[in-house]
């Protein structure tokens, strides 16, 4: 252990304190939402996608007058990490975020793992988090500063399961296959239950890896049970697609379910004409009636800088910087901890049009989940139709 | 055993450990934690490189270390010395049953069984409820009362175990590994059972990723499945390559600058890995010998010049 | 016995792809003694530029198989000019060195992922189907891209294979991949050797790139998976062997089929690993494999 390598340490953790304090100096009137997120492999294009939609609505609010409290006027900056969803590198992200760059809002993070390593430190720090991550264990009253960006399994799975069972009640069992991950056993839990519930029997439910590129097998095997209905629950649009057209080569007929499938671009990239039929149940259509001008406008600008159609994970981020603004004008105060005790009560305009509150006392014993509104859509000719669009009750 | 240059390795440690005194900003001590962690890993992979073979498996250990001691903490409720302890132990007994099988396995053979190991255990963990599965274990703290002097536990834990491997290198230990990757058959010949001792290397090096998986857990207090893959050998043997494997410095000094290198290339967002990625192309092009076999170079040129 | 069927069918299907690319990396290995980890990335470019040039080609109003063609050659030709680049200015510098050549090919990898998402772009590209419908084969359904493929694979691998064994170029490479030393004696020079066998496998990696564009998911990180197979099947067949990749790769499809079926594909992955280990503690240098 030489003495230079330490004299290095020394030197640049001075550099950094000398940064830190430069940064303080002229961060007034900017308020810093940090974002925790994947910048890197497979999840790169939803990461990216957040951080475009944190920036796009700091933008607006800029552009509309700012956050105005106590007579002074802040401005969002959207600061984004790679946490390349894995809890290292999401305790690396947080770090950055809390002890350097002194953020106290986490305007969202995506991926179970990280987020689990983020809110360890951000509620003990007093730091308002926004989250898409799914687990049940991630909300409560242990997480008073802790809130969901997104719908989740638990909200969008009982009543699109609801809605097919009423236009296919001769359908009596189901093959399920998920991704090997945080988000990939939630939402089986949940469809398990929901299915079993609905009197639907359950004839298999496998997992495979992320990052799996041939899915003959696994269709050979769904399509030997003889499914009446598969539930590519929470596959990612490519792969659900692929393993639609595997399915389809091998004859299998019956009703296709991606309970949280979120768009259509990539699912027909790989899918092609398997893909009809389609219901899933976390779609944003951008070409139906439904859609404001508004939501084409960002959404064209989006497809120009990703190459897709935005999904309801990267819109959460767009929602969540309004949640923060709202609660800091209702609070009067940029202190976190006064902004998180009023999140719950406030409601804002989100970016499907609606008035959004909290809620969620019934699942998570705590309001802590944005009331967005569920939309079930099905593909037809190639491309998604709304059928039902379901606001939760309940607080 | 020859000289150990003790008093570097005093003044080394002394004045690494009085630097993590001073650091009282949260996130320095989180990078110097880094640095301190990553040094272990980096020591431990290059003491296999010792005998000859390129441990990929040290991923593998480095995170059945942090497991064992995550279980030992969140479901067990182990006091922390001991939970640290289970950390290394686990990994140094899987290592001994992993390396009786493969270690008969050389050089190309060796290293991608020990890849293809590191992304089996992950996958492992993953399936396993009682370890968190994919999202995980939390909530695994250091006592409360260390929590502010958690860089200088970690940097003299890790200072120690390196100057361990180190008094194990310069012994006759240390000798018969290099005999055995120099010529194995000799070896051979003049009585020695290889096998053994090569587990016996394996096993010491498999005990100090161990700790460094346990000192990892401590740190972060939340570990994945996705912590542990291929890349944090990758990465060790990055530290070893750019600082420099001909000597037990090498490996700190890469680590010192690879991971400080790694903190401001996360500010890149998506350009981290070009920037990471070329940083360790261009010092492998321009650096054969790593950062200390430039600085013994250039203090060689420089005293030459001197006489 | 139909299940039977397709599953072998099945295991043959992503069998050819595995041998494309793990012939590569034996290839690579045998002649230079390397553990090439950007291999994959090679493979990764050759699909990409089909992808982005398949439906910009057929926009122009070119029919979609001759698009695909001219696809095929251009995505070729990026990837063997990356994998040039990569010889003449790395690994030309590490040959017969595996940990140095190790660490050069992983930060590439890193190098390479970030320019590939940042070219590329992290969305999934479509690829319009260039052969359409399917065929029954014994009962079986395969599609009619898939089973190109396999027509396509087992001709580059049987082109390989008389190439290797037939022509002066391939008793060469042969003779340098069982000792450099001996061969150089002889008057063969090892440099040339070198660089003729890592072009050879770059072309085998954009081939089987190329070809899989049309029927799998093509995103920057596509080569990974196929990677690790690849590189499992070549432990498995012995490193520098030729058959023992072929059977590598078969083996592997097969326990990645059935296991699928049979378990579950997350099982099947583990029982992929417990099948390397088994076949290690019997034959330490893989089923093939010599010297």
């Amino acid at each position: 252990m030489t003495i230079t390598t330490r004299m290095k340490s020394l030197a640049f953790g001075t550099s950094l304190g000398l940064f830190a304090t430069l940064g303080a100096a002229n961060a007034q009137e900017t308020i810093k939402l940090g974002l925790s997120i994947p910048l890197s492999g497979a999840g790169a294009i939803w990461g990216k996608g957040s951080e475009f939609m944190c920036k796009k609505a700091a933008q607006e609010i800029a552009q509309a007058g700012g956050v105005k409290v106590e007579g002074k006027t802040y401005n969002f900056e959207c600061l984004a990490y790679d946490n390349k969803y894995n809890a290292a590198e999401g305790t690396r992200v947080a770090q950055t975020l809390l002890n350097r760059d002194g953020v106290k809002f986490i305007a969202g993070s995506l991926g179970t793992a990280p987020v689990q390593a983020l809110q360890s430190l951000s509620e003990r720090q007093g730091v308002v988090m926004f989250t898409t991550a799914w687990g049940s264990s991630i909300k409560g009253p242990k997480f008073p500063l802790t809130f969901t960006q997104m719908n989740t399994a638990f909200e969008i799975i009982p009543p699109l399961i609801r809605y097919i069972h009423g236009l296919h009640p001769e359908a009596k069992s189901v093959a399920m296959l998920n991704p090997n991950d945080a988000t990939g056993r939630e939402t089986e839990g949940v469809s398990k239950k929901v299915w079993t519930d609905t009197g639907v029997k359950i004839l298999s439910s496998d997992f495979y890896e992320r990052g799996t590129t041939e899915f003959q097998p696994i269709a050979a095997r769904i399509a030997s049970l003889k499914p009446e209905v598969v539930d590519l629950a929470s596959l990612p649009p490519a792969d659900a697609g692929v393993v639609l057209r595997e399915l389809d080569v091998l004859g299998w007929k019956g009703v296709k379910v991606i309970a949280v499938g979120t768009g259509v671009d990539g699912l027909k990239a790989t899918g092609g004409n398997a893909i009809e039929g389609v219901y899933m149940g976390a779609a944003v259509i951008f070409d139906g009636p439904t859609a404001t001008s508004q939501q084409k406008a960002i959404n064209d600008e989006a497809r120009g800088v990703l190459g897709e159609s935005l999904n309801s994970i990267q819109i959460g981020f767009y929602d969540s910087v309004y949640a923060i603004k709202a609660a800091m004008e209702k609070a009067q105060s940029i202190d976190p901890k006064k902004v998180g005790a009023v999140l719950a009560d406030v409601s804002f305009t989100s970016f499907y049009g609606n008035k959004v509150d909290f809620y969620g006392t019934g699942t998570y014993g705590a309001r802590q989940q944005m009331r967005l509104p569920v939309s079930i859509s099905q593909v037809q000719d190639g491309k998604l139709v709304e059928k039902s669009r379901i606001v939760p009750e309940g607080n | 055993m020859d000289n150990l240059k003790l008093p570097w390795w005093l003044a080394g440690t002394a004045f690494a450990l009085a630097a993590t005194f001073l650091v009282r900003d949260a996130y320095i001590a989180s990078v110097v934690n880094l640095i301190a962690i990553a040094a272990l890993t980096a020591a431990s992979l290059r003491f296999v490189m010792l005998m000859g073979e390129l441990n990929f498996a040290t991923a593998a250990f480095v995170g059945i270390g942090a497991y064992a001691t995550g279980a030992a903490i969140t479901i067990l409720n182990w006091p922390f010395l001991a939970a640290l302890l289970l950390g290394g132990v686990v990994a140094c007994l899987v290592s001994i049953v992993f390396g009786y099988i493969t270690l008969r396995t050389k050089g190309p053979y060796f290293l991608l069984i020990g890849f293809a190991f590191t992304e089996a255990v992950r996958i492992l963990y993953s399936k396993s409820s009682a370890l968190g599965g994919t999202s995980g274990m939390i909530g695994i703290f250091p006592p409360a009362a260390l929590d502010a002097w958690m860089p200088t536990f970690i940097m003299a834990v890790s200072a120690l175990l390196i100057f361990g491997l180190y008094v194990l290198e310069r012994s006759d230990f240390g000798k018969i590994l290099t005999a055995i990757r120099d010529n194995e058959n000799v070896a051979r010949t003049v009585g020695l059972d290889i096998l053994l001792c090569k587990i016996a290397c394996f096993a010491a090096a498999s005990f100090a990723a161990g700790i460094a998986g346990s000192l990892h857990a401590f740190a972060n207090n939340v570990i994945s499945p996705g912590d542990f893959s291929f890349l944090v050998a990758a990465f060790a043997l990055a530290y070893v390559k750019v600082g420099g494997e001909d000597n037990v410095v090498g490996p700190v000094v890469g680590s010192v600058l690879l991971v400080i290198l790694g903190s401001y290339a996360l500010g890149l967002g998506g350009q981290e890995h070009i920037f990471y990625g070329g940083a360790i192309v261009l010092a492998v092009l321009a650096l054969p010998h790593g950062v200390t076999g430039l600085a013994k170079r250039g203090f060689a040129a420089l005293s030459g010049r001197g006489r | 016995m139909q299940t039977t069927i397709q599953l072998i069918l099945t295991s043959l299907q992503i069998g050819a792809v595995y041998i494309l690319f793990s012939l590569g990396l034996t290839l690579i290995f045998g002649v230079m003694r390397i553990v090439n980890f950007a291999h994959g990335h090679l493979f990764a470019v050759s699909a990409l530029v089909v992808a982005y040039t398949v439906p910009w080609l057929a926009s122009g109003g070119i029919p979609v198989l001759p698009a695909y063609l001219l696809s095929v050659l251009a995505g070729v030709s990026v990837a063997m000019a990356l994998g040039f680049l990569m010889y003449i200015f790395g690994f030309r510098g590490f040959r017969r060195d595996m940990v140095g050549s190790f660490i050069l090919s992983i930060g590439l990898v890193l190098l390479l992922d970030g320019i590939l998402l940042k070219t590329f772009g992290g969305a999934v590209r479509p690829v319009p189907e260039i052969l359409p419908g399917t065929v029954t084969i014994l009962g079986a359904a395969v599609t009619v891209q898939r089973f190109a493929l396999c027509v396509a694979a087992v001709v580059i691998t049987g082109v390989l294979y008389l190439a290797l064994t037939r022509t002066k170029l391939g008793k060469a490479l042969r003779a340098v991949s069982i000792d450099h030393e001996a061969a150089m004696m002889q008057g063969i020079p090892y440099n040339r050797m070198a660089l003729a066998g890592f072009m050879i496998a770059s072309a085998l990696a954009a081939l089987a790139g190329a070809l899989i564009a049309p029927v799998t998911i093509v995103s920057p990180v596509i080569g990974a998976d196929y990677l690790i197979k690849g590189f499992i099947a070549v432990i498995v067949g012995g490193l520098g062997s030729v058959p023992g990749a072929i059977l590598g790769g078969l083996f592997v499809a097969a326990i990645e089929t059935f296991g699928a079926f049979y378990f579950d594909p997350s099982s099947a992955s583990i029982g992929i690993f417990l099948l390397v280990i088994v076949v290690l503690l019997v034959r330490p240098k893989g089923l093939l494999g010599h010297g």
